[in-house]
């Protein structure tokens, strides 16, 4: 049981503080460092969890102050996001805007002002909230996590990203570099809605979905949703049930009523797993209609 | 009488006083004080919702240099932290550190040291035996037959009550032949109605910093609404003589009722400074605050009964109130809420019956509206239920039987009932049905498809003040000094506190129109309870028309002094001298009508006065309000309901609003729009639930799981009228009566009137979720 004398404190444990200038530098702390050592990136969730107390690493490893992990740039591949890019430089990047609205939609709505100038892109993905707002963005782009650690580089999908609630792939020693987005996905269609209790919430249930169309018969599909399962996930079977098909009415029912019994929601203190459910119908229902139109 | 529009600077919107304080953050709040040598405070909370301490083990503590303080150590006396009513009427079941903890976050210990860290680290070094016991988390469980009683005695002007079944209190009411009016109804509308727990979420938590001083007494500045209420119960607890405690006015972060009482820390940190000897400060986290007081909880079991005709009869209401784990005003409330209830229409026969009830929750204490904006909520969702059961449009229901001007009406309950001389619901609901085209809005279940809009009004009052023609159990006075200085501006010395909503401001506007002075030559000086006359507390929206009563009194006081000094200067005749504002010599002169010359400044009286030793022009008094005239509101708001999501937004409002004369336009219009907000919220997002398990709150304590609407969740402003009807109060400051309390109440009825306009579903428990509007509507559609 949590105890209310020693939780939510607002004072910070004494720890070592570290702040690596290279990568290499970085990982090599890291490796050293190992389970004792946390990165500090923004700090939006990181500060906050040891004001609370529910985090208490005897080492800080500030990362801010590597040169190359910030920016939003545009690549042969794609796009190429740095892991310590503020979500406020995702909200005003124009690239980002015209060719991916998707994540622009879903990054706009993190936080207040404040948080989206002080939070990282690369933590609101290790911090690997299920509700995280970005995550499903990238899941639903076919994005890939670039991660560096002693034995070099790695690249992880998105989809295979995540591995439960707050845990990724990301070992000790390891650091999540950048996100690239394909440039396949491009210009495909977007659709993202979540709701929330208000308007600066964690959302209660979300999806970012992506098509891409040939004369209203789905090329590719990706859903993929917060909120409803361990992690961020994405609905395969929807997808597959959906790939070469017409988006006609009958479709679109039958493919809602397949998303929310693949949906894995549990009742918790902020909503209820029926809840989730029927909303998720809705959620397709608007996505698949929207992607029908012209 | 004046008329409104002759006024100089009553009705004006001005610059405030505190603006430029307030918006470039150096107000200072209790929470931004400090002193040389100051220990920091940490509380040691109960972890379980019904326990008995065994005893607290201190030594690790003081080994790491802190100062502790047990519940052995302070005064062993049961007190009641709020001070408003009179002692038949006020229960004490308090003590300073419990020993026997009812609630999670119930104070058991407290340490000092030279850094909050420190004073942290000894707070977790402290060890507690407890022996654990049952609890509960609902009213009707704790008062069966066989449940653990919570408090064995508590006690009431000296005597010991023993509350079986847990039962704090208990009020009873009957007026009329309530038997045979059933019998006259053609129509009778029968419903139970469960509330929500609000917490208040004011600005600042709560915080108190205790200064001991060299003569055995204490200084305090603490988060209140009541200076003089704070020392007398430092008095009757620690026995101090009264002038030996000083308690400051110090700014307040909004409030909403939640520092009636005296707070729960200031005594604890009154005992570690007599202790101590050194200044303590002690700030409260948001979890702790969130874990210190919630608005009550009611259940209503109500039944309304009207004749086919649409006239109202007769009504009988059983109410349950859930007030957690202590008393602050748990009976005066039962009273209220039978006010609050009756006093919106006409019930030739009345049946009322109460019972307060303990749990093991966070202890209940006023909330803005002081369960007005509860029982309005179900008033007016009955009201629409009924009418359309009689099938008369629900604001024709409402102009039939409202309760209006020459009527008695119950106000602050039986104990201070008063006639009505000023009534703007007519206009108000006229006015407001006109503006959004009422009687063309959709027909409940006339829609399909995703979205579906609804169109609800609902009334609302509340009491500017307690006063009454003759006493009750409520205390409800004011005073003020004002005094003359030598540059011809006045000093205005008042204990009456200002949450934030420029009270004080109003008060000068006031003192400003009387004496003829520009607004900028009235000084509103901080003071403390050495330096003013007493003040009950800032509360049921009685600044304006009980404080600034007071404040009028004692100005047309120092007006006549100011008359005879300038009549012995002017040689002239005292009653046919006359009094005008001069801005460009930004002075209050005194004249003689037609007669060049003869006329003097203020500030040559002030020169002239100390030169001759003539004294300084001043006066102090108390005022006693003779009513409480009740404010009227009157609200209609515009949803959109998205059925496939569950969500409610809101389009449109548009309020009107009987106040009497509107001394500050635009802040009266910000309290209708803070009342939306804080009514929104209560209808569609807020509640306080607890896990039965471990007795604390679900969210934790945290915000992040306790939502109030963010500004984009409101509507914009040009979709959000608010209008002012033209009232005079009689009985008022140039007419005046408040505003704060009414502005809310009627909100979370009118947002559930609007939902069943859209869906036709009604609704019985708040909040309005999301959840819950889903689940109705897919049990309504068969899905």
């Amino acid at each position: 049981m949590m105890d209310i004398n020693k939780h939510n404190t607002h004072i910070l444990h004494r720890f070592e503080y570290h702040a690596p200038v290279t990568v290499t530098e970085a990982v090599k702390l890291l490796k050293e460092l190992g389970s004792e050592a946390t990165i500090l990136a923004g700090g939006t969730d990181l500060i906050v969890k040891m004001k609370d107390g529910s985090e208490r690493p005897r080492h800080i490893v500030n990362i801010k102050q590597i040169p190359g992990l910030r920016g939003v740039n545009e690549t042969p591949e794609g796009l190429w996001i740095g892991a310590l890019t503020k979500i406020s430089e995702l909200e005003n990047s124009r690239v980002i805007k015209e060719k991916l609205p998707v994540l622009y939609e879903a990054v706009r709505v993190i936080g207040s002002v404040q948080v989206r100038n002080l939070a990282s892109v690369g933590g609101n993905i290790c911090n690997a909230s299920p509700a995280a707002d970005s995550a499903i963005a990238f899941l639903a782009l076919d994005a890939v996590a670039h991660i560096t650690g002693p034995d070099g580089d790695r690249k992880v999908p998105f989809g295979e990203f995540f591995t439960g609630p707050g845990r990724t792939v990301i070992k000790e020693g390891e650091l999540l570099t950048g996100i690239s987005v394909p440039r396949d996905v491009y210009g495909w269609k977007g659709y993202w809605v979540r709701v929330a209790r208000a308007s600066m919430d964690i959302a209660t249930i979300s999806l970012a979905a992506t098509a891409k169309m040939d004369g209203g018969v789905v090329k590719e599909i990706r859903l993929a949703w917060g909120t409803v399962a361990p992690t961020p996930m994405r609905t395969d079977n929807v997808e597959d049930y959906l790939r070469g098909k017409k988006l006609e009415q009958n479709i679109i029912e039958k493919a809602a009523s397949l998303a929310a019994s693949s949906i894995k929601p549990r009742d918790s203190g902020r909503s209820t797993g029926p809840y989730k459910r029927k909303v998720a119908k809705g959620f397709i229902h608007e996505a698949l209609t929207r992607f029908a139109e012209a | 009488m004046t008329r409104k529009s002759d006024y100089v600077t009553v009705g004006k919107d001005t610059q405030r006083k505190d603006g430029v304080a307030k918006v470039t953050g150096s107000e200072k709040f209790a929470s931004d004080l400090s002193l040389p040598g100051m220990l920091h405070m940490r509380l040691l909370k109960s972890s379980f919702p019904h326990a008995k301490v065994l005893k607290v083990h201190t030594r690790e503590a003081e080994k790491l240099g802190a100062y502790t303080l047990t519940p052995e150590e302070v005064p062993d006396i049961k007190y009641c932290p709020r001070l408003v009513s009179t002692p038949e009427a006020t229960y004490k079941d308090w003590r300073i550190l419990a020993k026997k903890p009812l609630y999670v976050g119930e104070p058991i210990a407290a340490v000092a040291a030279d850094t909050e860290e420190e004073a942290q680290l000894a707070v977790e070094a402290l060890k507690v035996d407890y022996e654990q016991l049952p609890a509960y988390f609902d009213a009707e469980e704790s008062r069966k037959p066989g449940a653990t009683q919570l408090h064995d005695a508590i006690e009431l002007k000296g005597t010991i009550i023993n509350p079986e079944r847990n039962i704090a209190c208990t009020l009873d009411l009957q007026e009329g032949d309530t038997d045979a009016a059933w019998k006259e109804c053609d129509e009778v509308v029968e419903r139970t109605y469960r509330t929500n727990r609000r917490y208040h979420l004011q600005l600042e938590t709560k915080s108190v910093l205790v200064k001991p001083e060299i003569d055995g007494g204490i200084s305090v500045w603490s988060t209140t609404q009541s200076i003089h209420n704070t020392r007398l119960l430092l008095h009757e607890i620690f026995g101090l003589p009264m002038g030996k405690i000083r308690v400051y006015k110090t700014p307040l972060g909004s409030s909403f009722g939640s520092s009636i009482q005296v707070n729960t820390i200031v005594p604890i940190a009154v005992a570690m400074a007599l202790k101590t000897r050194k200044p303590v400060k002690l700030t409260m986290t948001r979890e702790e605050d969130i874990r210190d007081h919630v608005s009550y909880n009611m259940i209503f079991k109500v039944k309304l009964g009207a004749k086919k005709d649409g006239t109202l009869v007769v009504g009988h209401l059983d109410a349950v109130l859930d007030l957690g784990s202590h008393q602050i005003q748990a009976y005066a409330l039962l009273g209220c809420m039978a006010g609050w209830w009756v006093s919106l229409y006409r019930l030739k026969a009345k049946s009322y019956k109460s019972v307060a009830v303990y749990t093991n929750k966070t202890p209940s204490c006023a909330f803005r509206g002081y369960g007005n904006p509860q029982v309005s909520w179900m008033v007016e969702t009955i009201m629409d239920e009924l009418a359309e059961k009689i099938g008369i449009d629900p604001l024709d229901f409402r102009l039939k039987n409202y309760i209006g001007e020459g009527e008695i009406f119950w106000g602050q309950g039986p104990t201070v009932k008063s006639v009505i001389r000023s009534s703007g619901v007519e206009e108000i609901l006229k006015r407001g049905a006109k503006i959004v085209d009422w009687y063309n809005r959709p027909r409940a279940g006339n829609q399909t498809g995703r979205y579906r809009k609804g169109l609800g009004m609902g009334r609302g009052f509340h009491t500017s003040s307690a006063g009454a023609p003759v006493p009750g159990t409520v205390v409800d006075f004011s005073g003020a000094i004002i005094k003359l200085n030598e540059d011809g501006t006045v000093d205005y010395i008042t204990a009456l506190m200002d949450h934030g909503g420029g009270t004080l401001e109003a008060h000068a506007k006031i003192i400003a129109e009387e004496l003829c002075l520009p607004l900028d030559n009235v000084n509103v000086i901080s003071a403390d309870t050495s330096t003013t006359v007493y003040d009950v507390c800032t509360h049921a929206s009685r600044g304006i028309y009980s404080g600034g009563g007071a404040a009028l009194k004692v100005a047309k006081q120092v007006k006549e002094k100011l008359r005879t000094f300038a009549a012995r200067m002017l040689d002239a005749e005292a009653s046919a001298l006359s009094f005008r504002v001069d801005n460009d010599r930004k002075q209050g002169v005194i004249y003689a009508e037609g007669i060049k010359g003869r006329e003097v400044t203020f500030k040559e009286i002030a020169y002239n006065a100390r030169h001759k030793n003539w004294g300084t022009i001043a006066a102090v008094d108390s005022y006693r309000q003779p009513a409480c005239p009740p404010h009227f509101t009157g609200y209609f708001i515009e949803v959109t309901v998205d059925t496939w999501t569950g969500k409610v937004k809101l389009d449109s409002v548009v309020a009107g609003a009987d106040i009497g004369t509107v001394i500050n336009p635009k802040l009266a219009a910000g309290q209708v729009h803070g009342g939306l907000a804080q009514g929104w919220s209560m209808a569609v997002m807020e509640d306080m639930s607890y896990d039965a398990k471990t007795g604390d709150l679900i969210n934790n304590g945290n915000l992040t799981d306790y939502k109030i609407p963010y500004p984009r969740d409101m509507p914009d402003l040009e979709d959000f009228e608010v209008f002012f009807v033209e009232t005079v109060e009689p009985t008022g400051p140039f007419g005046a009566k408040g505003i704060g309390e009414g502005a809310l109440n009627p909100v979370a009825g009118t947002v559930a009137n609007a939902i069943q306009n859209a869906l036709d579903i009604r609704f019985y428990e708040l909040p309005l979720s999301k959840e819950r509007i889903l689940r109705a509507i897919m049990e309504k559609e068969g899905q």
